[in-house]
């Protein structure tokens, strides 16, 4: 499905300088920007801001969109490439994850959160081990629902290192999440 | 752990939820790191925390210094920061310097007084913006569109059309519109000083 004529609407008058359009173009993908990443960062202030990079270099970049995919595809693009220069930012991701794995052991251990939020954590820990690639391949196809040749596009890479990276880390996140003892409810 | 299996285990892991509230401000403070970085000319001039003095700064410095000396000795000795607020000096100085004054800022090493070179400053409401790192704070007097260079990282000032203070940085927006506004270890306040008449 393409875009709306409305959202081609938002997208040319956000070309021509409107703050309104563009601003309409936020209110509708915020929350999947901010879904992809949280995902990849694992860190609800990491993900707020590289939402807010995302968002300022699609502006930026407006004029570079052809219309050929849609907004929303494009978007994510830039999206998973500002994500993707997060794994620059290391000792930051090192206390990320330190961090997950702290709370998801607090968890565990006994509190007033819900098993759901438990088993959420546990994910997100797991998710938060794979190597930046494979989690980015795995977010795309799993959580967004892309094809292999949609996420491939939006990676930059083949179909086949696509098709790679989600077997390989399919096959780490089993073996973890089994070690962890997350079962099916 | 089949295939299967696993999709269901990792579709079921939630993103945490924000309020309303952030969904409602969120576009706004990307618009205004927009307009923070695409400001330009005498309307947003960018200027560094010691600051490339310009002609008549050494001037302004003399005069600036005899007002402030005036009025010290009247602002409550128990807020450092009291000076800023003193509605009589900066009308004082604003009158002393008509559209020249691009801020007045006051760290721990005292008050300094920013000028533009020519008089193109437009006319505004002042802006007063509090902001302590934990170790350090300024206290200063702006217009909306204003950069400085301000704990380690530029700094824009903005006004919007609601009466809110925009406070943005590289790595943070804050507004003085929303509760709980993210400011990345900065504590900060802000308003607009509406009592100042230019």
């Amino acid at each position: 499905m393409g875009d709306t004529d409305e959202e081609k609407l938002w997208v040319l008058q956000s070309r021509k300088g409107d703050p309104a359009a563009f601003e309409s173009l936020i209110r509708r993908h915020q929350r999947m920007i901010h879904s992809l990443t949280f995902r990849m960062t694992g860190s609800l202030e990491d993900a707020q801001d590289l939402a807010q990079e995302a968002f300022i270099r699609a502006y930026r970049q407006l004029d570079s969109y052809q219309g050929m995919s849609k907004f929303s595809s494009w978007l994510y693009r830039i999206a998973v490439n500002v994500c993707l220069n997060w794994r620059q930012r290391e000792r930051r991701r090192e206390q990320v994850q330190a961090n997950w794995a702290e709370s998801n052991e607090a968890l565990r251990s006994g509190g007033d959160s819900s098993n759901e939020d438990v088993l959420s954590q546990e994910v997100q820990t797991v998710l938060m081990r794979l190597p930046t690639q494979q989690r980015a391949a795995i977010v795309l196809t799993v959580y967004e629902g892309h094809n292999h040749a949609a996420a491939a596009q939006i990676l930059g890479c083949s179909e086949t290192t696509v098709s790679w990276r989600v077997f390989t880390a399919r096959r780490k996140l089993k073996r973890w999440l089994s070690a962890k003892g997350v079962r099916n409810e | 752990m089949n295939d299967s299996d696993l999709e269901k285990r990792l579709k079921a892991a939630r993103v945490p939820a924000r309020d309303e509230d952030y969904w409602e401000s969120f576009p706004r403070l990307v618009l205004a790191q927009l307009r923070a970085g695409s400001a330009k000319g005498p309307v947003a001039p960018r200027w560094l925390p010691r600051l490339a003095w310009g002609n008549g700064i050494a001037f302004a410095c003399l005069m600036i210094g005899f007002a402030i000396g005036h009025w010290h000795g009247r602002v409550a000795k128990d807020d450092p920061y009291a000076l800023l607020q003193n509605g009589k000096l900066l009308r004082e100085v604003f009158t002393l310097f008509p559209n020249r004054v691009r801020a007045i800022v006051q760290d721990e090493h005292g008050v300094q007084l920013v000028l533009a070179d020519q008089q193109d400053m437009p006319v505004s409401t002042p802006i007063y913006v509090h902001i302590c790192d934990g170790k350090q704070c300024w206290s200063l007097v702006t217009f909306s569109g204003q950069e400085l260079e301000i704990a380690g990282q530029k700094v824009t000032i903005l006004s919007d059309a609601l009466g809110s203070v925009i406070v943005t940085g590289t790595r943070f927006a804050w507004s003085s519109g929303l509760p709980a506004g993210e400011s990345r270890g900065l504590k900060i306040e802000a308003r607009n000083l509406d009592s100042i008449t230019l």
